[in-house]
């Protein structure tokens, strides 16, 4: 291979797009464990329903796929709701592992919607205005956790439970919203990945998983720290799909993400356990 | 030896008598249904070791059974080694990985070690996938065997190991190390208990059983490839039939496994959709409403709905 | 002879100082009591001991072994024991088997399963908590747990036994009983740092007492000495907090 400056450069770009897709993946899943301590194994398939509602709204209704996202993101809101506030609330203070095989029953719940879902199939390429919208995607969400009424709400839960419930805050109903807007931006996420990826049933999986390696890079429950992760984690696949060949990217993922538990367990950020916006 | 273990035990003794007399008067399709039950049955009894009795929800379990199936494929495909001596080294070649991973993963708290595995699993579908010696994505062929009741055998030998392991593991010195490891890590260490080694134990003996099935499983359908045994699909089984069961129980897994195969064989034959959706719906309502079990629930007979309550008070917001 | 001799331990957190060049000797055979305000550095320095945390500087060296670097599964096989505070029991698993896991890890551990747990036994009856051998650990009462706590202690066979807090919330006539009991353990040969927020205890049992305050050790003398210190008095009696939490 001969080093070449407009190669290095092009990695640089495909790194920084893709690096945009995986920060939007990881946003909800970022929020959900920081806010409320669940490492949810049901994110990548929002994702996935994310990317097949997408693509269904295109080939059906030739609704243009950028400007389907919100619908896509209020479907996915309007399921994430009640899954956390009819199913997940009813355990959410049992202990850690409860929560995670729940979600992951809850995985298996959505996937198995997988053998009515078609194989693989791509949407054209925009991945300039999929990396636009997925810095869009997490400003808004940083606003909306800073600078709102709502955001001051799920940050005062996220902090002392029982001081938010004592001044008067519905939790029940903000780990429901919460879960919600994760599962909004999973949906987006999910849109912007049948723009530029194949997108297939059994894609859950690897999405959650690289939500979960941007959260151990990028630390809990940040928003900028998820931008970041996502970012690095999309430079280091481009640039080591160089030299490795383009088949290794889970190789990649991996070996980051057991380097940063071993060397940095907080995160490159250095927060881990509480959110701040 | 308490009354209710000896009868326990002697109950299993009977059991297996049947099991080994099984083929002589049964037809080959439920011998086959029986294999796979066996089959199910090793994999949640070694999972109920990790998960169950350590509290280290192992998602990778694929890892080495994709060990476990490669290794006895290649070894016998290329080095032409008998069947039992590769699949010897198919189970040494899991116990191997899962002590280098488990020496790296252990030390980390239940969720991240139940992705990082998950993400192991991923990486070995991968490299199968791109190595020449795995025969790539395109998959292997092994020679085909001369009789399938062997199989039989063999998966029965797996599950009984399983099931050894899961009854002498809570009355041993190791069983008692990974219990109080289990309930609270710090309060074990000032007690004397170094926990690494003790936890590396199970995963490692989990890791043995999923090779050894891997191994069994590849020559039994000749055929392997990376999504195939790389395979997400046993650990959920796996975790599903020792959640329905019983987890930290001795024949918890095994009796699951029966229960679940058989309805699973069932509900494939109507429709896969069906079968997906039953196992995840289970799964949430087991999590929610019996997390110990079902033998739990009926051992509480008259008071279940209020132990549900209970349960259920405790827990949520 | 000492059996412990901590000398200059230091521990930072951040900046803030949680232990500050603190010297201490327990001879054995003793029953050294460790007071101070809430944050002074008590349970910091017996996390320190158990190597639970390790050290910023200093040197701890117990009967001859220095403790740098030590797991705490170690330094407890080496004869250290402690309470917690808050106890740390196996919830899911029986009064007795609680008991049994340091008879069967310690250095010269018991046989088997079974010796474990006829020697668990003894040690609960001991304890008080005979009747209640075969309750499960989540269903015992605040006082039960701290009695569970000291008979898993006792059944790592220690040499010395730390005690963190072990009389809070007892009623007087429980704290009597209590005292009575770790007199008959310092009987048997085990010497005690008995870390306490209740006076009257520590006064009537100690030999000799230890005061922390911001980290750093103001007093180290026979009770009735101490009491009588004006820094101890100044420090600890004109700081006084609600009891109940300790640092």
């Amino acid at each position: 291979m001969i080093f070449n400056t407009d190669v290095a450069l092009q990695n640089a770009v495909n790194g920084l797009l893709i690096g945009g897709t995986y920060a939007t993946v990881s946003l909800g899943f970022s929020l959900v464990w920081g806010i409320l301590n669940i490492v949810n194994l049901a994110h990548g398939a929002f994702v996935m329903l994310g990317a097949y509602e997408t693509y269904w709204l295109f080939t059906l209704y030739h609704v243009d796929p950028l400007a389907s996202l919100p619908l896509t993101a209020a479907a996915l809101f309007a399921l994430g709701y009640p899954i956390q506030r009819y199913v997940i609330n009813l355990v959410i203070r049992a202990s850690f592992l409860v929560t995670f095989l729940l979600t992951f029953g809850l995985e298996l719940l959505i996937n198995s919607g997988r053998s009515l879902l078609l194989g693989p199939v791509v949407l054209p390429l925009v991945r300039v205005a999929t990396f636009a919208v997925a810095v869009a995607v997490a400003i808004l969400l940083h606003l909306l956790l800073t600078r709102t009424r709502l955001g001051s709400a799920i940050r005062a839960t996220a902090s002392d439970q029982e001081a938010a419930r004592l001044m008067g805050i519905p939790i029940a109903h903000v780990y429901a919203l919460t879960f919600g807007i994760a599962a909004a931006t999973a949906a987006i996420a999910g849109g912007l990945i049948s723009l530029s990826f194949p997108i297939y049933p059994a894609m859950d999986a690897g999405y959650t998983f690289i939500g979960f390696v941007v959260c151990a890079l990028g630390g809990l429950g940040s928003v900028p720290g998820a931008l970041l992760g996502g970012v690095i984690l999309g430079l280091l696949q481009t640039y080591t799909a160089a030299w490795l060949g383009p088949n290794y990217d889970n190789l990649v993922a991996f070996a980051v993400l057991i380097l940063i538990l071993l060397l940095r367990p907080a995160g490159l950020l250095g927060r881990v356990q509480r959110f701040r916006g | 030896m308490t009354p209710r273990t000896f009868g326990l035990g002697a109950l299993a003794a009977a059991a297996l008598a049947v099991a080994v007399a099984f083929p002589v008067f049964a037809g080959g399709y439920y011998v086959r249904l029986a294999t796979g039950i066996f089959m199910f049955g090793a994999l949640a009894s070694a999972w109920n070791l990790i998960g169950g009795y350590t509290g280290y929800p192992d998602f990778g379990g694929a890892a080495f059974l994709g060990i476990g199936a490669y290794t006895t494929g290649i070894l016998m495909l290329r080095a032409h080694l008998p069947f039992a001596a590769a699949l010897l080294a198919g189970g040494a070649l899991a116990v191997l990985a899962a002590v280098g991973m488990g020496t790296l993963l252990l030390r980390l708290r239940g969720h991240y070690f139940a992705i990082a595995t998950l993400g192991f699993m991923l990486v070995l579908r991968q490299v199968a996938a791109n190595l020449p010696i795995t025969g790539g994505g395109s998959g292997m062929n092994l020679p085909i065997a001369s009789a399938f009741t062997p199989f039989y055998y063999w998966m029965l030998g797996t599950v009984v190991l399983g099931a050894l392991g899961g009854a002498i593991f809570p009355r041993s010195r190791a069983g008692y190390a990974i219990a109080a490891i289990r309930e609270n890590q710090d309060a074990a260490q000032v007690l004397g208990i170094e926990p690494l080694p003790y936890k590396i134990l199970a995963y490692a003996s989990n890791a043995l059983l999923f090779g050894a099935v891997g191994g069994i499983y590849a020559y039994w359908f000749t055929f392997i490839d990376p999504p195939t045994v790389f395979n997400i699909d046993f650990s959920i089984q796996a975790v599903v039939m020792t959640l329905l069961g019983g987890p930290g129980t001795a024949l918890g897994p095994v009796a699951g496994a029966i229960i679940l195969k058989i309805l699973d064989t069932i509900l494939t034959n109507i429709s896969l959709f069906l079968h997906n959706v039953f196992f995840g719906a289970l799964v949430c309502l087991l999590i929610i409403f019996a997390p110990r079990g079902l033998a739990e629930v009926l051992r509480r007979r008259g008071g279940i709905v209020r132990a549900i309550r209970a349960e259920l008070e405790d827990s949520r917001v | 002879m000492p059996l412990l001799r901590a000398g200059a331990v230091t521990k930072l957190f951040g900046r803030l100082v949680a232990v500050d060049r603190v010297d201490l000797v327990i001879d054995a055979g003793e029953i050294v009591g460790l007071i101070g305000p809430n944050g002074a550095g008590k349970t910091t320095l017996v996390n320190l001991i158990t190597g639970i945390e390790p050290p910023t500087s200093g040197t701890l060296v117990f009967d001859g072994t220095t403790l740098a670097g030590l797991r705490p599964a170690a330094i407890a096989r080496l004869g250290i024991a402690r309470t917690f505070q808050i106890a740390q029991p196996f919830r899911n698993m029986t009064v007795r088997q609680n008991v049994a896991v340091p008879a069967l890890f310690r250095a010269n551990p018991a046989a088997g399963v079974g010796q474990a747990l006829g020697e668990a036994g003894a040690i609960l009856d001991t304890v008080g908590l005979g009747p209640k051998r075969e309750f499960s650990a989540r269903a015992l009462t605040t006082p039960d747990l701290r009695r569970l706590e000291l008979a898993k202690a006792l059944a790592l066979r220690p040499r010395l036994l730390l005690l963190d807090e072990v009389m809070a919330g007892l009623t007087p006539a429980e704290v009597d009983a209590e005292i009575a009991m770790l007199r008959r353990v310092n009987a048997q040969g085990i010497t005690l740092l008995v870390i306490e927020h209740v006076l009257r205890a520590v006064m009537g049992l100690s030999h000799r007492v230890v005061v922390l305050h911001h980290g750093r050790k103001i007093a180290d003398g026979p009770p009735a000495r101490v009491v009588e210190d004006p820094g101890v008095i100044a420090a600890y009696l004109g700081n006084r907090r609600p009891a109940g939490r300790s640092g």
